[in-house]
């Protein structure tokens, strides 16, 4: 569950901002004759509903409809005592409370919009079975269209609030990250995690790589773990609905800041794959599509599901062998535009 | 985690399966919903869907959608077989095609990526639910030992709490002292809601960026996790010296509670928890605030899931046994004092019950 600070900021994310995704999404719903969209969400899959309405749920499930006319609502599992919190923190015309949120959500389209809507739902095949089976029963007449692709079309580009959001988020995982001392890896982690969270994230994991002599793959720690000559550390952290990953090893110090200049050297040429083809043992690019965070699009271990687009947020991280050495490094970056290099958007160092 | 858990959880669930005809068992896990998934295949997930495939034999692979949660659940599950699988419905769905004629059954059913359980497939999946329920509810001694582990450090973290609260500081960083704290102590999860103010609070959420202040009442639900296993405690503090109507608020709490954990024995049924506990509520007149207006539920089971099954409410009827761990809270709100709670994890014994929390139930005070 998310228990890191949620609130929502008009300064960081203003009304403005919400409105004109709304305004790209409605104009893509008359393209394709949808009548309401609906989004699931909930704390894994938030980033569909946060990019809409600024919505995060700690906790449970809800369902966003956009009816193509009209303000979009939330119909919350969580009960009514926390709608004051949804509606502080979030942007929405109306929060409606019930635990079959599908059959809730048909119910008021097939009401309100029509008996026979067309409703697109964004990420159809994996959204929670009861809920697919509540939609049914609750709008037996309304049309569900899987609206995916639509979805993801309009919020590939990042625009320049979610951009300042992903720097932010990535400016508490490094200042965070430089609060890595201690004798334990639980002291350090404990120190990160905690800077994080003070400085405003809404979610942090830790993940380490203890010794990287014997073991590159990271792991959440429980209890103790011996730390070895060199290690590394991932942290995930999310800032008002953005999400990244950055990872720094802690070595060496020539190895240490050989690692970013060549990794970043590679980031740069996103989308194009070749920066990671050599001197890089493994390599992998997240970004958000539809609903969870931080999906794998491309990587060394497997292939491409979806080309990466010119202004798209992404996360990079990748293992470099320096002096045999085992150095993992990461950091988010910024696609660029046509005949424009990508750029990471902070040292990991 | 000890494997020795894990070989056993695995082992009671094939002995389940076997009993109930059932060839393969899907169990489907997310962040919110871990429970199933971590039972059968051990990994704790935070990102992204899972999708556990567990044979007859005990043998697990585990479907993940995350790259980077499929490299730590082969770093921190190496008896389990992991598929990084992006399209993680479409993965498993063709996994199973190729099962023809054998018995398939998925827990939790109604979370399974719809695509699953699309009648159009040319497999069913019978639901599986209530088979893994009755495993997740009755603990064996290691996962009561987890628990028990985990209600000590529950205890331990809100001294934390309680030193961490003061005027001028904000609910986030307290939040943050105490996840400091648990990391500190090796325990990597918790579930943790905070309120503060005056009687217009009316429960409690996340933390926001409110300023701890004089006068406040300040209620928090503990849940730190060990192996897995969520232990929880709630408790309320005032800033400054508690007034005589919120001390006799607070006792009408600490009685609830007495009485709910009185209630708890073998062969008593949820329900008899729950009453006990709102009956007290009532007998002060104040029985409206036992009602879902006020409240969710008077307390509710914990284990790898920090709101486990059964709830504590008067409608549910599930019957308590020996081995199971509970959290008994009754939470709600008090019109002259404002939203309190108090509870503690206790875990169901064949003469009656045992509280594993250890803080006592004082409306405690910090200074203002």
């Amino acid at each position: 569950m998310r228990r890191g600070l949620i609130s929502r900021s008009l300064t960081e994310l203003p009304d403005a901002v919400l409105d004109q995704r709304l305004d790209r999404l409605r104009r893509a719903m008359a393209t394709a004759q949808l009548d309401a969209l609906v989004i699931y969400t909930n704390n894994t899959r938030p980033a569909g509903v946060s990019w809409l309405a600024a919505f995060v749920p700690y906790w449970s499930e809800a369902l966003l409809v956009v009816p193509r006319d009209g303000a979009p609502y939330l119909v919350a599992a969580l009960t009514f005592r926390v709608k004051t919190w949804i509606e502080r923190t979030s942007r929405l015309g109306d929060v409606l409370h019930n635990p079959r949120v599908g059959l809730k959500a048909a119910q008021q389209i097939a009401g309100a919009v029509a008996k026979n809507a067309v409703v697109g739902v964004v990420d159809f095949d994996g959204l929670p079975a009861g809920i697919a089976d509540d939609l049914r029963e609750g709008g037996p007449d309304l049309v569900f269209r899987d609206a995916s692709e639509l979805f993801a079309t309009i919020r590939t580009k990042a625009d320049p609030a979610e951009i300042a959001l992903a720097t932010k988020a990535a400016a508490i995982a490094r200042h965070a990250l430089t609060q890595a001392s201690g004798e334990t890896l639980n002291v350090m982690i404990a120190g990160i995690e905690r800077q994080a969270r003070l400085n405003g994230a809404e979610e942090i994991y830790i993940a380490a790589a203890p010794d990287l002599a014997r073991e590159a793959r990271f792991a959440r720690i429980e209890g103790e773990a011996a730390l070895g000559r060199s290690f590394a550390l991932r942290a995930t952290v999310a800032y008002k609905g953005a999400w990244v990953r950055l990872v720094r090893t802690f070595c060496e110090s020539d190895i240490a800041q050989q690692a970013p200049a060549r990794f970043a050297h590679a980031v740069a040429q996103l989308p194009s794959e070749r920066g990671f083809a050599s001197g890089f043992d493994s390599w992998l690019i997240e970004g958000c599509r539809l609903t969870q965070p931080l999906e794998a699009l491309m990587g060394s271990g497997f292939a491409a599901t979806t080309p990466l687009a010119p202004g798209a947020l992404v996360s990079a991280q990748a293992t470099l062998q320096i002096d045999g050495l085992i150095v993992p490094v990461g950091a988010p970056a910024l696609l660029g535009g046509e005949g424009e290099a990508a750029s990471v958007l902070v040292d990991p160092l | 985690m000890m494997k020795t858990l894990a070989q056993e959880r695995r082992q009671r669930l094939a002995v389940a399966m076997r009993e109930s005809g059932i060839d393969l068992l899907l169990l489907y896990g997310n962040a919110w919903q871990a429970d199933y998934l971590r039972y059968g295949a051990d990994f704790g997930i935070l990102e992204g869907h899972g999708i556990a495939l567990i044979a007859t034999d005990g043998a697990a692979e585990l479907y993940l959608d995350s790259a980077v949660e499929a490299e730590r659940a082969e770093a921190e599950a190496p008896l389990v077989r992991v598929h990084f699988a992006p399209d993680i419905a479409r993965a498993v769905g063709a996994r199973l095609d190729r099962l023809a004629g054998q018995r398939l059954a998925a827990a939790p059913r109604r979370f399974l990526p719809h695509y699953l359980a699309d009648p159009a497939r040319g497999f069913a999946l019978d639901d599986a639910t209530a088979l893994v329920d009755t495993l997740l509810m009755h603990k064996s001694e290691s996962e009561i030992a987890a628990v028990r582990r985990a209600a000590q450090i529950a205890d331990e973290a809100y001294e934390v709490f309680l030193h961490s609260v003061r005027p001028g500081r904000r609910q986030f960083e307290i939040v943050a002292d105490v996840e400091a704290y648990l990391r500190r102590r090796g325990c990597p999860d918790n579930f943790m809601i905070i309120g503060s103010g005056g009687k217009d609070v009316l429960g409690m959420t996340p933390p926001s960026e409110r300023r701890i202040a004089p006068g406040d009442l300040v209620t928090t639900e503990l849940t730190p996790a060990v192996d897995g296993y969520f232990a929880q405690i709630c408790r309320t503090l005032v800033v400054g010296p508690a007034t005589h109507a919120q001390q006799r608020a607070f006792a009408v709490f600490v009685e609830a509670l007495e009485e709910g954990i009185a209630a708890i024995r073998p062969q008593a049924r949820a329900a008899d928890v729950a009453r006990a506990e709102n009956d007290v509520f009532r007998k002060y007149d104040l029985g409206q605030y036992t009602t879902s207006q006020w409240t969710r539920v008077r307390g509710h089971g914990m284990g790898l899931f920090a709101d486990s099954k059964p709830h504590l409410l008067e409608d549910v009827n599930t019957g308590l046994e020996p081995g199971m761990t509970l959290i008994v809270h009754p939470n709600t709100y008090h019109p002259e004092a404002g939203y309190m709670v108090l509870g503690d994890a206790v875990l169901v014994t064949e003469r009656g019950s045992e509280v594993l929390c250890r803080t006592p139930r004082r409306l405690f005070e910090v200074a203002a």
